[in-house]
C-alpha cells in the first residue's frame, strides 16, 4: 500500500480517458464510413487521421494503466481480468482503425444503392461499442447495473448480424452487374466493419462474468 | 534455570504466532491486499502491546480453573499444551493452543488432586460455542454493512479497494492487539501464579510481574509471527472460502471483535454497570472464530460453497484437543516428578521462595531489555529491506 491517493486519482482519470478515446473513436468511425460512401474524401481523411490518434492514445493509455496497476499493486483480484478486459477494448479502436485503413488502401467501390446499407451497418455495429463502454465504466462503480447494460450490447451485435446477412445476401443474390471479385471484396468490407461489434460482444461476456465475481 | 522453565511457554507463543497470527492477515496477504512483511511488522507490535495492556482479564479466568502453583507444573503444563499442538499439527489435525492449554490444566489438576473449578470450566467451554457463532454473526452483519455501503456510495473501485487496504491495515493491528490480549494468557497464564515476580520500573514505564511475563510472551508470539507465520499462510491458504478482499476485512474485524470481547475487562465491568450479566473474560481459539467468520459470509453468499467436512473436523477438535493435551499433561507431569524429581504442584497455596526472587526480578527484567533492543533492530532490519525491495522495483521502470 503504497501511499497511494496520487496513484489512484491519476489512474481514474487514465481509465476514463481511454474509455473516452473509445467511445469516440467509434463515432469516429461511423463518420469515417459516412464520409467515404458519400465520397466526401476530405472528410474521410480527416476522420482517418484522428481515429490514428486515438489508437495511439489508448495504446499508450492501456499501457500507462497496465504498469501502474502492477507496480503499485491495484486491485490485486481483479487484476488479471481487467488487463485482459483494457486489452479486448483496445482491439475495438484497433479494428475501428483497420477498417477505415482497408477503405483507404483498397478503396471499395460501394454500389450507390448500397450506401445507405453500409452506413447502417457502421451505425449498428459501432452501437454495440458505444452502449458497451457506460457498462464499462458502470463496473468500476456500480457493478450491479452491468447487465442491464449490456442487454443493449448484445442486442446490436445480433442487429449487426442480421444487417450484414440481408446486405450479403443483397450482394451476391440481386447484383449480378457485379464481378465474383467486387462481390468478395465488399463481403470483406462488410466482414471488418461487423468485426467491432464482435469484438464488443467479446468485451461484453468478459465484462459479465467479471461483474458477477465482483458482486459475490 | 528460570528462562528453561518459561522456555516452554515462550515456545507455545512461538506457535501461536506462527499459527495464529495467519488468522489475522493470512487472508489479507492470501488476497495479496498487503506485503507480508507490512503485516507481520503491523501485527508483532500489536501482539506485544495487547497482550501487556490488556492480557490479564482472560489469564485471571485460567488461573481460576487451575492455579498451577510451581514452575516445574507451569513449565510441563505448557510443554504438553505445545506437544499437543506440535503433534496434531504434525497429523494434519485441527488445533486451537486454546483448548490445548486447558486440556493440559485439567490434566495438572488430575494429576495434584486439585478440585476443578466448574464455574470457570463452564465459562470457558460455553464460550467455545458461542465464540464461532458470534464471529459468524459478525462477519454476516459486518459484509451486509459493507455490501450496502458499496452500492450506495458508488465509490470508484479502486477508491473502494484503496480503503479496504487502509481497513485491512488497521484491522490487522487491532486484530494482533485483541490476539494478544486474548491468546497471552495461553501463553504465560500458567506461569503467573507459580512465578512471584515483583513490579520492575523501566524510566519510562514500569511493569508488573504478570505484565513482564506477558511481555515475554508476547515477544515469543511476535518471532512466531515473523519467523514461521508466512510458510503456514502459504502451506494452508485459504481452505474454507476464496476469499475476496472486502470478505478478509470482516473476517479479521470480526475476529477481532470476538477476541476483544472475551478479554476486555473494561467491557465486562461496563456490562455489569449497564445491569447485564458481566461477560466472561476467556481465551478462545482465534482460528474457530475465523472459521465461524468465514461461515458467516458463506451463509450470506449462500451456503454452497463453503467446506462442511473441514468444519466439521474443527468441532470435533473441541473435544480432542483438551482430551490428549491433559493425557500428555498428567504423564508428563507424573514423569517430570517421580523421574526427575521436579516440584510439579499441589492442591494447596504456592510456597513463595523469597530468595530466589530478586534473582529472578532481575534476570527476567534483563531479557525483556535485550529482547526489545534485538526485537528494534530485526524490524529496521525488515522495514530496511522493504524499502530496498520498493526502490528496486520502482528503478526496474514500466513493466511493458
Amino acid at each position: 500500500m503504497s501511499l497511494f491517493t496520487h496513484t489512484t486519482r491519476e489512474l481514474i482519470i487514465q481509465l476514463d480517458e481511454f474509455f473516452d478515446s473509445i467511445e469516440i473513436s467509434t463515432l469516429i468511425f461511423k463518420e469515417g464510413i459516412k464520409a467515404y460512401v458519400n465520397g466526401d474524401n476530405d472528410t474521410f481523411q480527416a476522420h482517418l487521421k484522428k481515429i490514428d490518434e486515438l489508437e495511439g492514445k489508448a495504446d499508450r493509455l492501456q499501457r500507462a494503466i497496465e504498469n501502474e496497476m502492477i507496480i503499485h499493486s491495484i486491485l490485486p483480484q481483479q487484476r488479471s481480468d481487467l488487463i485482459k478486459l483494457l486489452d479486448v477494448l483496445d482491439e475495438i479502436v484497433d479494428t475501428a482503425k483497420g477498417s477505415l485503413n482497408e477503405f483507404y488502401i483498397e478503396i471499395p467501390k460501394i454500389p450507390t444503392t448500397l450506401g445507405s446499407d453500409f452506413i447502417a451497418l457502421s451505425e449498428v455495429s459501432s452501437n454495440a461499442a458505444e452502449e458497451l463502454i457506460p457498462a464499462a465504466r458502470s463496473f468500476f462503480r456500480e457493478p450491479h447495473l452491468v447487465r442491464e447494460k449490456l442487454i443493449k450490447v448484445y442486442y446490436f451485435e445480433r442487429e449487426t448480424d442480421k444487417c450484414s446477412f440481408n446486405i450479403k445476401v443483397k450482394i451476391f443474390h440481386n447484383m449480378p452487374e457485379l464481378q465474383l471479385a467486387e462481390k468478395a471484396h465488399l463481403r470483406y468490407i462488410l466482414h471488418h466493419i461487423e468485426s467491432i461489434s464482435d469484438r464488443s460482444q467479446d468485451a461484453a461476456d468478459m465484462l459479465a462474468s467479471m461483474a458477477i465475481r465482483l458482486m459475490l | 534455570m528460570i528462562i528453561l522453565f518459561i522456555s516452554s511457554g515462550l515456545f507455545l507463543g512461538w506457535s501461536l504466532g506462527a499459527n495464529d497470527a495467519s488468522n489475522i492477515f493470512g487472508s489479507a496477504v492470501g488476497a495479496r491486499m498487503i506485503s507480508f512483511t507490512k503485516a507481520a511488522i503491523i501485527a508483532s507490535i500489536f501482539v506485544i502491546l495487547g497482550a501487556v495492556i490488556q492480557g490479564s482479564g482472560a489469564s485471571g479466568t485460567l488461573g481460576r480453573l487451575g492455579s498451577v502453583n510451581a514452575i516445574g507444573g507451569s513449565f510441563t503444563v505448557a510443554l504438553a499444551a505445545g506437544l499437543t499442538v506440535y503433534l496434531m499439527t504434525k497429523a494434519s489435525l485441527p488445533v486451537s493452543s486454546t483448548q490445548a492449554i486447558v486440556g493440559a490444566i485439567i490434566g495438572w489438576n488430575l494429576f495434584t488432586g486439585s478440585v476443578i473449578d466448574i464455574h470457570s470450566l463452564t465459562q470457558i467451554l460455553i464460550s467455545w460455542l458461542i465464540s464461532p457463532i458470534l464471529g459468524a454473526a459478525f462477519a454476516f452483519i459486518l459484509y451486509h454493512l459493507l455490501k450496502v455501503w458499496r452500492r450506495n456510495m458508488k465509490t470508484h473501485l479502486i477508491k473502494y479497494e484503496e480503503r479496504i487496504k487502509l481497513g485491512l491495515v488497521l484491522a490487522c493491528a487491532f486484530g494482533a492487539y485483541s490476539l494478544g490480549a486474548n491468546n497471552i494468557a495461553n501463553v504465560m497464564g500458567v506461569f503467573v501464579h507459580s512465578m512471584n515476580l515483583e513490579t520492575a520500573s523501566f524510566s519510562l514505564f514500569s511493569l508488573t510481574g504478570a505484565q513482564q511475563l506477558f511481555l515475554l510472551g508476547g515477544i515469543a508470539i511476535a518471532a512466531g509471527i515473523l519467523t514461521y507465520s508466512k510458510k503456514v499462510i502459504s502451506t494452508l491458504g485459504n481452505n474454507l472460502l476464496e476469499l475476496s478482499s472486502e470478505a478478509a476485512l470482516v473476517v479479521v474485524i470480526s475476529q477481532s471483535l470476538v477476541l476483544f470481547i472475551f478479554s476486555s475487562t473494561t467491557l465486562a465491568n461496563l456490562t455489569v454497570k449497564i445491569g447485564l450479566p458481566p461477560l466472561p473474560l476467556v481465551p478462545v481459539s482465534s482460528t474457530q472464530v475465523v472459521v465461524g467468520a468465514i461461515l458467516g459470509i458463506g451463509l450470506y453468499k449462500g451456503v454452497r460453497n463453503v467446506n462442511f467436512r473441514l468444519l466439521g473436523s474443527i468441532a470435533s477438535g473441541w473435544i480432542t484437543t483438551p482430551v490428549i493435551a491433559g493425557l500428555i499433561g498428567f504423564f508428563l507431569l507424573f514423569f517430570m516428578k517421580n523421574l526427575f524429581g521436579i516440584d510439579v504442584g499441589h492442591a494447596i497455596n504456592p510456597v513463595v521462595h523469597e530468595g530466589s526472587s530478586l534473582n529472578t526480578n532481575l534476570l527476567i527484567k534483563n531479557s525483556i531489555i535485550v529482547l526489545l533492543i534485538f526485537a528494534t533492530a530485526y524490524l529496521v532490519y525488515l522495514v530496511m529491506r522493504e524499502k530496498s525491495k520498493s526502490k528496486k522495483i520502482n528503478e526496474g521502470g514500466p513493466l511493458r
